[in-house]
């Protein structure tokens, strides 16, 4: 029973998963040479771990641990700010990689990326083993980082595949082998699967993937709902989930956060990291041509309490002067004297295109357009300055304290390290090496 | 007008081959790019190859066959602009390089580098000077690299003779180094770039 394939043909398809290795350490590792095959850990400006290289890894450094912790299991770890706009930049060259290879490119995160081979093998003349290893080959030599890819007949078995041998691997499952990889694989380890839903499929003796993937429809569709169904569907390697090349310009919500330390208990201060928050996530809705129709809120105290609000606008939109309002209103609902505060953060949720706006009856249609030509004036000022040249009078508080103050307070070494000509918003946009020559 | 003609006619070749990948999912040989271009000699399609492939529009394989570059995504490349009237100043500059497209070959495998040693100063390269690295770019002998050197990092010039490489400096205080143990080029300066103001 165990060794009956799933299928009897190999390629019907090919979908590949890209999955980068220990992505923001690796991207640190190729900028600065000297820190290859030593433990490399970032996320210093949150006091955590975002990412561990795998020699961190080896030493027993997970993700989300505390520094304090790291310093006890790995002293030679090398601990770095996060540098998103370098990890950006490596990200977008990772993905104009791909795109040399095939058009059906699907960015999945910052560091992973779906890719449809299918009907390749002609134009480079090889099989997809082939075209996987020339991809992985060329993200090395160009980025300095390595990947680790899957490739079989749907997104869940190339997921699959991706995780088999990380890192720097290479796993291709064509269709009659797919049951040898499922047999040993715990079904919670499935894209998509939790451990809620394994408890329940443990309920009917389902431990393992292939077991899941083994049972006929009508259990599936007796028991699970249709997430489920699809899942089974990609496993027995049908391809259900299509790889969506279009980049993600439609959102289903905009959310902006800030994390400050130390906490503060100042109304003003907290106030103007949430109306920052708002800021950044209008001009985030603004540059897509969205507008919002409902505004959530929230504040995290020190002690990692949540409080937050939802609220609904009479009109959607993306301009900070019409939403401050609500947004006052929703503080003073949540804000606590007594309380410290770590973090703010704002949802603009509801999107719907800018251009499909609704009036209210009593709203002043002369008043909006002179705040949309405002508003348009500080996005050109910003495109031509750098953001924030110009904006709310309730964000300059931010000012009053540095994002973090002390050890935490570190920032990226591209940010102090400027060309004549670069400043604190706007620098080239090319990922620069940090080497002594 | 000579100009504007020859460039009509490329473009409606390319995009000939482009409807037929598009529609074949493949790339044509090169009789077929004689066919659907209407060119009539073997000798003529293999200049219009050799067009294309120095605008990246397409390449060739070792075997010679022909792979799509850009023509591979609809975008319209050698595009100027269809609507209203042409306007000979955007003719003139459809064909104009930008100050990075000159700088920089290869997009997705340059970076910067912030030069602080003065070992290169012969060559015009100064410490504060932003060199420009390509990681894609095999190095040749006389290039100026950036290297790895039994564990040290420098910027020199690279001399492949018979067996050897050396690593000479384009300054007298230094002297040339002869890899001992191990030697790794992380790239090949393309540029360096000083602005005075």
């Amino acid at each position: 029973m165990e060794s009956q394939p799933l299928t009897v043909s190999s390629w019907p398809q090919a979908i590949l998963h890209l999955d980068a290795d220990a992505f923001f350490a690796s991207c640190e590792q190729a900028i600065h040479p000297e820190l290859r095959q030593r433990p490399v850990i970032t996320g210093k400006e949150r006091g955590i771990v975002a990412a561990a290289s795998y020699e961190a890894k080896a030493q027993g450094v997970k993700r989300g641990m505390s520094l304090y912790e790291v310093k006890k299991v790995c002293p030679d770890a090398v601990i770095l700010p996060s540098d998103y706009e370098t990890y950006s930049l490596f990200s977008v060259r990772m993905f104009e990689i791909l795109r040399r290879f095939s058009p059906d490119v699907e960015e999945y995160s910052i560091d992973e990326a779906f890719v449809d081979l299918t009907g390749l093998r002609r134009s480079f003349h090889g099989p997809y083993g082939m075209i996987a290893r020339k991809m992985q080959e060329t993200i090395e030599a160009e980025l300095g980082i390595t990947v680790s890819v899957g490739v079989s007949l749907s997104k869940v078995l190339a997921k699959i595949g991706s995780k088999h041998n990380k890192p720097h691997g290479l796993t291709l499952i064509p269709g009659t082998d797919i049951h040898i990889y499922l047999n040993n694989l715990p079904v919670e380890k499935i894209w998509g699967i939790g451990p809620n839903t394994a408890a329940f499929l443990r309920k009917f003796d389902i431990i393992t993937a292939l077991q899941f993937a083994k049972k006929d429809e009508g259990f599936i569709r007796n028991h699970l709902s249709k997430p489920y169904l699809e899942i089974w569907h990609e496993l027995n390697g049908r391809s259900v989930y299509a790889v969506t090349a279009v980049s993600k310009s439609s959102y289903q919500s905009i959310s902006k956060t800030k994390t400050f330390t130390p906490p503060s208990g100042d109304k003003a201060f907290v106030f103007a990291q949430i109306s920052k928050n708002l800021e950044n996530a209008c001009i985030k809705a603004r540059r897509h041509k969205l507008a919002a129709s409902r505004l959530i809120i929230f504040l995290r105290t020190h002690e990692y309490r949540d409080f937050g609000v939802e609220m609904r606008l009479s009109r959607p939109s993306a301009y900070p002067a019409d939403l401050f309002e609500k947004l006052r209103d929703g503080f003073s609902r949540i804000f606590h004297p007594l309380c410290f505060y770590r973090q703010t953060g704002v949802v603009l949720a509801g999107l719907v295109p800018d251009n499909k706006i609704q009036y209210t009856l009593f709203d002043d249609i002369s008043k909006i357009e002179k705040m949309v030509r405002i508003y348009d004036t500080i996005d050109r000022l910003s495109d031509k300055f750098g953001k924030y040249t110009v904006h709310h009078a309730a964000s300059l508080p931010t000012k009053l304290q540095t994002q973090h103050e002390g050890e935490r307070g570190d920032i990226p070494k591209r940010v102090t390290n400027l060309f004549r000509g670069e400043n604190k918003r706007q620098r080239l946009g090319l990922p620069m090496f940090h080497i002594k020559v | 007008m000579n100009r504007d003609l020859q460039k009509d006619k490329l473009r409606s070749r390319t995009q000939a081959i482009s409807g037929f990948y598009h529609q074949k999912g493949r790339m044509p040989s090169f009789s077929e790019v004689a066919e659907i271009t209407g060119l009539r000699s073997k000798n003529a399609v293999y200049k219009l190859i050799n067009q294309l492939e120095r605008l990246r529009v397409l390449k060739r394989d070792s075997k010679g066959r022909l792979i799509a570059q850009s023509i591979a995504f609809r975008v319209k490349i050698l595009g100027t602009v269809e609507a209203g009237f042409p306007s000979p100043a955007e003719e003139e500059l459809a064909d104009s390089l930008s100050l990075d497209g000159l700088l920089i070959q290869n997009p997705s495998a340059t970076f910067l580098l912030k030069v602080s040693g003065d070992s290169m100063s012969g060559a015009g390269i100064l410490p504060g000077d932003m060199v420009l690295v390509d990681k894609g770019e095999v190095p040749k002998s006389g290039d100026i690299v950036i290297a790895e050197v039994d564990g040290e990092w420098t910027m020199k010039y690279l001399k492949k003779r018979a067996e050897s490489v050396l690593l000479l400096p384009a300054n007298p205080n230094y002297q040339p180094i002869r890899p001992k143990k191990e030697l790794k080029i992380a790239g090949v300066v393309t540029a360096v770039v000083r602005k005075y103001r």
